[in-house]
């Protein structure tokens, strides 16, 4: 009995599987949206990483500014900025107001609970000589456009 | 006069003599517990790499951890158990099977309804698990894959180990090696409910990981429950039960059997507890009127039960004028009658 129900339950899932396009997929569909659409990136400075030399109206620099810029490239996608500070940017993250959140933030992150941090993209040295990874902040569970992002990162530092 | 087993220990529980079959049956389960745990070793690590921030995952690994308890608890068990009675403890180290049984159940009790409410609370919040990329020996994979492959590695070698594990349970009498058998059985829902939540993660249904996560921590809060049901009732002295906790112990009747056979005996009533591997056994006789039984007839009828089974060494038989009610709570009620079918000797 209990045995059936399972075998009907794998079948469902592995029909399912073979309609979906892709795995992962996302639940909201982030990477869909995005795609040729507007990626909306929150910016804490952060220098090297992040950093807004024109103050908050102009444009941001930084490695990882960089790196979104060619990720957004690779999709086909406008980068709209939007500074502010960490904490405030991860709850607009949260609230489904942004799509991803850069500030040099590494894999120790607190914010773990509340974003997707990204596999880390690079390894670099702290200000105390400890070992740091990088990592980018992206929606809870959006798992297409994550994984999107992350073969991005990679790639770049291959 | 003690055999020996292949570690050069005594085969014994306390002052009971195992006969051949039980002590090869012992060795057995010894053997097969310490191979659950050589594999849990690398499931709890496999599932724990693999991890991420699925709850469902989370939940199987917590599954795994407990699942060290039990035979844990067995080894531990089998170990104080040999020790023969002191003064200090006449009646043996038995019940540190029940003990054994016990603190195993009240983990998986805690654990079980901890687990639930955190799944629970993961769906009522709606939390959206991330699985992401994993780079593995340079090949980048997502790393659901990955969580899939640990899983379905995890799904069968319990099931074997569990039904190895069965008939030494019911051939020993241990209920812990029961309750640890009876967990593996049904440890490959575990894993197929965790294989179901990470392919739902894949399809974009988010809450698929939170219900897989809820299924695993409710079938070890079951666990916990059953477990802690059989092994309170076991310290509280209930009558003698077969290994699974489910039916009356059918060599009960049989030694009222045996000794209501004897030509002085009237009737014979006993109360037989199972003290974790045996049983404590006291018996009342009535003789039939008039006569005054001797003391080679109580030596030769205790005799006669005694070589009933293994199980019965610790037995105490009693000659009275009427069956004390007292001890006997409504013996009357209930006829001598064996159900015994041809596993009855076990």
């Amino acid at each position: 009995m209990t045995r059936r129900f399972t075998t009907a339950v794998i079948l469902a899932v592995l029909l399912l599987a073979g309609c979906s396009a892709t795995i992962p997929t996302d639940p909201d569909g982030t990477l869909d949206r995005v795609s040729g659409g507007t990626l909306r990136v929150g910016v804490s400075p952060n220098p090297p990483w992040t950093d807004l030399p024109d103050g908050p109206d102009g444009d941001p620099a930084g490695t990882e500014v960089a790196l979104v810029e060619q990720f957004a490239e690779s999709i086909d996608a406008e980068v709209e900025w939007v500074p502010g500070g960490e904490e405030d940017l991860i709850g607009r993250l949260e609230r489904s107001e942004l799509d991803l959140v850069i500030g040099g933030l590494t894999a120790k992150s607190p914010w773990s609970e509340k974003a997707a941090l990204t596999y880390r993209y690079l390894e670099t040295t702290g200000p105390e000589g400890e070992k740091q990874l990088q990592v980018m902040a992206a929606p809870m569970g959006e798992n297409a456009f994550l994984v999107e992002l992350e073969h991005f990162l990679l790639e770049a530092h291959r | 006069m003690s055999r020996k087993d292949s570690t050069g220990r005594n085969a014994t529980f306390g002052h009971t003599e195992l006969p051949d079959e039980e002590q090869a049956a012992l060795r057995k389960a010894i053997r097969l517990s310490w191979l659950s745990i050589a594999f849990l070793v690398t499931a709890v690590t496999g599932v724990y790499l693999a991890m991420g921030s699925s709850q469902a995952m989370k939940a199987a690994w917590m599954e795994d951890l407990l699942s060290f308890i039990p035979p844990i608890a067995f080894l531990v068990a089998v170990h104080r158990t040999r020790k023969r009675p002191t003064p200090e403890h006449p009646y043996g180290y038995h019940r540190a099977v029940g003990v054994g049984h016990l603190v195993a159940a009240t983990a998986l009790l805690a654990m079980g309804a901890f687990m639930v409410f955190d799944s629970a609370s993961g769906l009522v919040k709606a939390e959206h698990p991330p699985v992401g990329l994993m780079e593995l020996g340079g090949n980048v994979v997502w790393s659901g894959w990955l969580m899939i492959a640990v899983l379905a590695y995890t799904a069968v070698p319990p099931v074997l180990l569990g039904r190895a594990k069965m008939p030494l349970a019911q051939q020993l009498h241990d209920r812990v090696l029961y309750a640890d058998a009876d967990m593996n059985k049904a440890d490959w829902m575990t894993a197929v409910g965790g294989i179901v939540g990470i392919l739902g993660i894949g399809l974009g249904l988010w809450w698929a990981d939170a219900v897989a996560a809820l299924f695993i921590s409710g079938s070890i809060l079951y666990d916990g429950v059953t477990n802690m049901r059989v092994a309170v009732s076991a310290l509280m002295d209930a009558r003698a039960e077969t290994y699974d906790g489910q039916d009356p112990h059918p060599l009960v009747p049989q030694i009222d059997e045996r000794l209501s056979a004897l030509p002085w005996v009237a009737s014979a009533r006993s109360r037989v507890r199972d003290q974790g591997h045996v049983f404590h056994v006291e018996s009342f006789v009535v003789p039939v009127d008039g006569y005054a039984p001797t003391l080679e007839d109580l030596t030769a009828a205790r005799a006669s039960v005694v070589e009933l089974d293994w199980k019965i060494d610790d037995m105490v038989l009693a000659p009275v004028t009427e069956l004390p009610e007292q001890l006997l709570p409504e013996a009357e009620n209930q006829p001598v009658e064996s159900d015994g079918g041809p596993d009855a000797g076990r």
